[in-house]
């Protein structure tokens, strides 16, 4: 059996290089893979922990699994609004570059 | 066994990710990040989450990059096999790396022995979901609802306004 | 008698209705305004009867130890500051006191009003303001009446401000013309200085005293408790307030200004009551003047005689006929200052009805003259007996009035003048009262034949009588003009003349000084004579007078060049020293102190939008290095 620390080191990767991701591109449409990268990254840290630890008072051994599925759940209704959202820029703006999109700047 | 199962699965999924991050090309990258994310049901089925796994694959591995394709294909634009990151990237890495340094050392640190290797019966799962999960359950799905209604009002097209 | 205060409520209520009902009431409330200030007249006469029938056992009223009076106080609280009987705490009452004084000149005030609100009745007719100046006329009525009426100096402040904003609002009621404009805030400005005098006295008399009332303060002064020094400081201080309101040198400039307002406010304001508050102030607070050797009445008297002298030479060579007659007015109030300082407090009051009397109708007579000539100079009239007859008698009433010839008021209350300032003060000043008597006289005999006696002149031909309205007023007026003498007399009866009605400390029967009687006769009459040779057979040439004293009747023509010095003074020093402090204003106070921390947060503001990119990647990377700030924050704190 592979122990915790892996799986959280292997999400805190995941993670920051989702991080990384949002924070250097520019395409709107990979900044939202990004993010992915980023949910993906806590549901596994979640997940491994439901696998190794004990469940406490009220919650059963994998309740855990049962958050990552609601993070999910959040995933698919956040793409599919940045995928209007997305739609909708590219219509105003023949853009989807973020650093174009900057009418909220002073 | 297990070592080399979960070893394997992760360069697949860093790599993926990795692909994400630095492809010029928002298909590449979309590949890539579909690689991540088969790799990451792996992972899932390494904690013996078998549930997860699947719904990985299917909604990770299904819907939404299908929906990112879809994103991609539509504001498909003469620019657009030419992607390039702004002009903070380096920033951007080293907060990234700074990042990495406060959260490997804090699960090295806090370092948690495993208590057991078992895993959940679909059962489980299930029956969890319905009773004590049942109130969330229920706004997942009028979040999905919301979302769908949403996304459709803000994509349609401005002549349908009048 | 406890209800008096109902007599400038009426007024007060009058105008309130007027300014919120007037555009659609008939004759635009105008009625109202004559209603209020009637129903005031008779309440006057509820007073009077209900006074004489009065006596110690009567509630609220008692004899004054201060003045001898029966004086009758009723007052009530008005606002308390601070808890009561607490250190500190004030007590703010408001009261009326009626004691013969403010019988009188509620008499003279409502009386006066009346005639004139009904006189303006026809003479403002057709004006665009028609119910604003009703209704700022009941505003004044009432003002004056409660400034009357007032039993503490506070509410007498307020009364007294009231009636000054009236007065500026009323002069400058035609405020289209500039001069007009002008006029309003000069005689506003110069009475203000006053009124800081008075302002300050009262606040002195209050920190002597711990109270506003007036007969408190009379008490404290009469006790002792108010030292001398303060007593006569707090005189001088009132006195000051005093010499604004009665236009005694040296703030006599705006009373000959203030004639830009319509003529029944010249007469109203300007003759018969605003500018008597003043004297009658003096006449209230008569306890604190004559208190310890009557130092403060000394000055009192200087300056009374001083001002009737001046004002009475440059009545003679003025040519607007409103201009002469406001110096004639200025030139009274000082005599009726320099009777007051002479301890002739009877006789003051006296003076101050016989003039109001007679110079109200003076002045509606001038207006009914201006209301049909259109001309203000006396040069372009003459001879207008020949088309307007009853003005013209009229007039003349009021002139002879004036200028002291005998049976007519003016002529008795002169004279009364003339006995108290030959018993308190030395030769000097009883030459220079006959010599301003005369002068008096000259003016008005001059007045009365350059307008009315002489060759008509054709412009004036179309020239008629007033209406009714504006000829009824006078009327009433001139009857008074010419009777009301008869009440300084001794009658059978109970009635001992009017010096046993009003006096200080101690009442006296109507004397007549035998020699003083004659000159000032003869003075008069041969000043009225001298004027009519002067004026109407021409037989004496003014132009050998004129080139005999061209330099003195220079600077009397150009009025002792007052107005010059103040403008002078007004340019180099006030206006330099405004300067001065505008400009520290502006550069200091606003640049650096207001708009310094302004233009700094601008600054900073500018400078630090520029961290708003409107990138999204620039905030989450701003987000990201917080969050790593924050965790090593975290643990280092709790490592």
């Amino acid at each position: 059996m592979v122990d915790l620390v892996w799986f959280q080191l292997l999400s805190a990767i995941l993670f920051v290089i989702g991080l990384y991701g949002v924070m250097a591109r520019r395409s709107a449409v990979l900044i939202i893979m990004s993010i992915e990268l980023m949910l993906n990254a806590v549901n596994i840290n979640l997940i491994a922990a439901a696998s190794h630890m004990e469940g406490t008072g009220k919650f059963s051994d994998f309740d855990g699994q049962l958050i990552a599925i609601f993070i999910i759940t959040v995933a698919a209704a956040e793409v599919g609004l940045a995928l209007a959202i997305i739609l909708r820029m590219f219509k105003n703006r023949s853009t989807v570059n973020v650093d174009e999109i900057n009418l909220m700047k002073w | 066994m297990a070592w080399f199962i979960f070893i394997s699965l992760a360069v697949l999924t860093i790599a993926g990710a990795l692909g994400v991050v630095v492809a010029r090309n928002v298909v590449h990258a979309a590949l890539a990040l579909l690689v991540s994310l088969i790799a990451v049901a792996g992972i899932y089925l390494v904690l013996f989450a078998e549930f997860l796994a699947l719904v990985q694959v299917l909604i990770y591995g299904g819907a939404i990059i299908i929906v990112l394709m879809f994103a991609i294909m539509l504001t498909r634009n003469t620019d657009y096999p030419k992607i390039s990151d702004n002009k903070q990237w380096p920033l951007a890495a080293l907060a990234a790396l700074a990042f990495l340094g406060v959260l490997a050392p804090s699960f090295i640190i806090n370092r948690v022995e495993g208590t057991k290797s078992h895993n959940a019966s679909f059962e489980g799962i299930g029956e969890s979901l319905f009773t004590t999960w049942a109130v969330p359950f229920e706004i997942a799905s009028l979040v999905l609802l919301v979302a769908l209604i949403g996304a459709i009002i803000i994509a349609r097209s401005d002549e349908e306004e009048n | 008698m406890e209800w008096a205060w109902l007599i400038p409520v009426f007024s007060f209520a009058s105008a309130l209705l007027i300014v919120v009902f007037g555009r659609s009431l008939p004759s635009k409330g105008a009625f109202l305004s004559i209603l209020a200030i009637a129903l005031g007249f008779a309440g006057f006469w509820v007073v009077l009867i209900s006074w004489m029938g009065a006596d110690t056992t009567t509630s609220g009223c008692f004899t004054s130890e201060n003045t001898h009076l029966l004086t009758c106080d009723y007052e009530r609280t008005w606002f308390n500051a601070g808890a009561v009987g607490d250190v500190g705490s004030v007590s703010i009452n408001w009261g009326i006191l009626i004691d013969p004084l403010t019988i009188a000149v509620l008499g003279l005030v409502t009386f006066v009003a009346l005639m004139v609100q009904i006189y303006s009745l026809a003479y403002m007719k057709g004006d665009t303001r028609f119910g604003w100046y009703f209704a700022i006329h009941s505003l004044f009525a009432a003002a004056m009446l409660t400034l009357v009426l007032a039993d503490n100096f506070l509410l007498l402040y307020v009364a007294w401000e009231l009636v000054g904003i009236c007065s500026y609002l009323l002069i400058g009621f035609w405020h289209e013309r500039s001069s007009a404009r002008e006029a309003a805030k000069k005689a506003f400005i110069v009475t203000r200085i006053g009124d800081v005098g008075l302002l300050v006295g009262i606040l002195l008399i209050w920190r002597e005293v711990g109270t506003f009332s007036m007969l408190d303060a009379f008490e404290a002064v009469r006790t002792g408790a108010m030292s001398e020094g303060v007593t006569t400081v707090a005189a001088l201080l009132l006195f000051l307030g005093a010499m604004g309101k009665s236009a005694q040198m040296p703030f006599h400039v705006w009373l000959p200004d203030a004639m830009e307002g319509p003529t029944p406010v010249s007469a109203l304001i300007h003759a018969a009551t605003m500018v008597i508050a003043g004297v009658y102030l003096v006449a209230r607070a008569f306890p604190l003047f004559e208190a310890y050797d009557a130092d403060a009445l000394m000055v009192v008297s200087v300056v009374g005689l001083v001002t009737a002298f001046v004002a009475a030479t440059i009545a003679l060579v003025a040519t607007d006929l409103k201009r002469i007659l406001a110096y004639s007015t200025i030139s009274h109030l000082g005599l009726m200052m320099l009777s007051l300082g002479a301890f002739g407090v009877t006789a003051a009051v006296f003076h101050m009805m016989a003039h109001g009397f007679s110079k109200a109708l003076l002045f509606l007579g001038a207006g009914s003259v201006l209301h049909s000539t259109e001309f203000q100079e006396t040069g372009e009239m003459g001879g207008l007996r020949k088309v307007m007859p009853i003005t013209a008698i009229l007039f003349s009433i009021g002139a002879l009035s004036l200028g002291g010839i005998p049976i007519l008021a003016g002529f008795w209350s002169k004279d009364e003048i003339l006995i108290a300032v030959n018993e308190h003060h030395n030769v000097a000043f009883i030459v220079l009262t006959l010599f301003t008597a005369m002068l008096s006289a000259l003016y008005m005999g001059r007045a009365m034949f350059l307008v009315f006696f002489g060759p008509l002149k054709e412009q004036n031909e179309h020239a008629h009588e007033s209406p009714l309205p504006m000829t009824l007023p006078m009327l009433l007026l001139g009857i008074l003009a010419l009777g009301f003498g008869l009440i300084s007399f001794n009658w059978p009866g109970n009635y001992g003349g009017f010096g046993t009605f009003i006096y200080f400390l101690h009442p006296h029967e109507f004397h007549f000084e035998i020699w003083l009687g004659a000159v000032s006769i003869v003075l008069a009459v041969a000043s009225f004579i001298a004027a009519y040779l002067f004026y109407v057979k021409r037989s004496i040439s003014l132009d050998t007078v004129r080139s005999n004293f061209a330099g003195i009747l220079n600077v009397v023509e150009n009025k002792y060049y007052f107005d010059e010095v103040y403008q002078w003074t007004i340019d180099r020093v006030v206006l330099v020293l405004s300067r001065l402090i505008a400009f520290f204003d502006r550069a200091i106070v606003n640049d650096i102190i207001v708009n310094g921390p302004a233009d700094v947060t601008r600054k900073f503001g500018i400078a630090l939008r520029l961290h708003v990119t409107g990138h999204v990647y620039s905030y989450i990377l701003a987000m990201a290095i917080g969050s790593v700030g924050l965790a090593l924050f975290v643990w280092w704190r709790v490592a």
